[in-house]
């Protein structure tokens, strides 16, 4: 019940409301992603035709969007499960500090990918 | 602690299979999106390193593998806005709740067949 320690301030009204915006914000860039990967581009994916779009600023911009909005919803959504099914404070202050580690990690990999191609 | 006990069995209705099949398809693809980003880490280290990756999900395992990652991705997205329309629309009015949740199932089972065939010709080398 890590809620009861930070009043209002942990109602968890942040949580669900970008739940959403997030989801809707994924729907539009994944859509996005899957078009151009599977049908603008023709042929086999290979190294060239990424690097080709990955080095456009715009592209950069449109892949650290979808980015942050996958790893945001999807670390949001696994803390969700962990409040769900998780009563004991200690056991879910441990695993959602995991998950941090976790979504800093992949967020790193992920933008460290984005920026230097 | 206060813990509510949950209920022995629940009754299944169309609203909680879709919130089951929901949250299980969130745990897929939240593994997958790390399965992702590390395979297209690879792109940072040089086109060898990243043929190499790539050779190893383009095998027909993985490609079969996708057809169910476009299930649980088309599903997820289209049942998300059923819940978005439940919190901003009327999606939560008793006689219409649960014909969204079949028209869910029944646009996510079209889109998910006519995307599964070509995926499934290209796995099988068709």
């Amino acid at each position: 019940m890590l809620a009861k320690y930070f009043g209002s301030g942990r109602s968890g009204a942040f949580d669900w409301y970008f739940q959403r915006v997030s989801g809707v914000g994924l729907l539009v860039t994944l859509f996005l992603h899957f078009f151009v990967l599977h049908y603008a581009t023709e042929g086999p994916l290979t190294y060239a035709k990424v690097m080709a779009r990955l080095s456009s600023p715009a592209w950069k911009a449109i892949d650290i969007t979808f980015l942050v909005f996958a790893i945001y919803h999807a670390m949001n959504g696994f803390k969700l499960i962990i409040d769900d099914y998780v009563h004991g404070t200690g056991l879910r202050a441990i695993l959602i500090g995991a998950l941090w580690v976790l979504a800093i990690a992949f967020l790193g990999l992920g933008l460290l990918t984005i920026v230097s191609l | 602690m206060k813990v509510f006990q949950a209920k022995v069995r629940y009754k299944l209705h169309p609203g909680y299979i879709a919130w089951i099949l929901h949250r299980a398809t969130g745990i897929m693809l939240g593994l997958y999106l790390f399965l992702h980003i590390w395979v297209i880490h690879h792109l940072g280290q040089g086109e060898a390193a990243f043929n190499e990756v790539m050779a190893v999900v383009q095998s027909p395992f993985f490609h079969l593998m996708e057809i169910g990652l476009l299930g649980t991705v088309v599903y997820h997205g289209i049942n998300g806005l059923r819940v978005v329309f439940i919190d901003y629309g009327n999606l939560a009015k008793r006689e219409i709740m649960q014909k969204a949740v079949y028209a869910v199932f029944a646009v996510s089972a079209l889109l998910i067949i006519v995307g599964a065939i070509p995926m499934a010709r290209l796995a099988l080398g068709l």
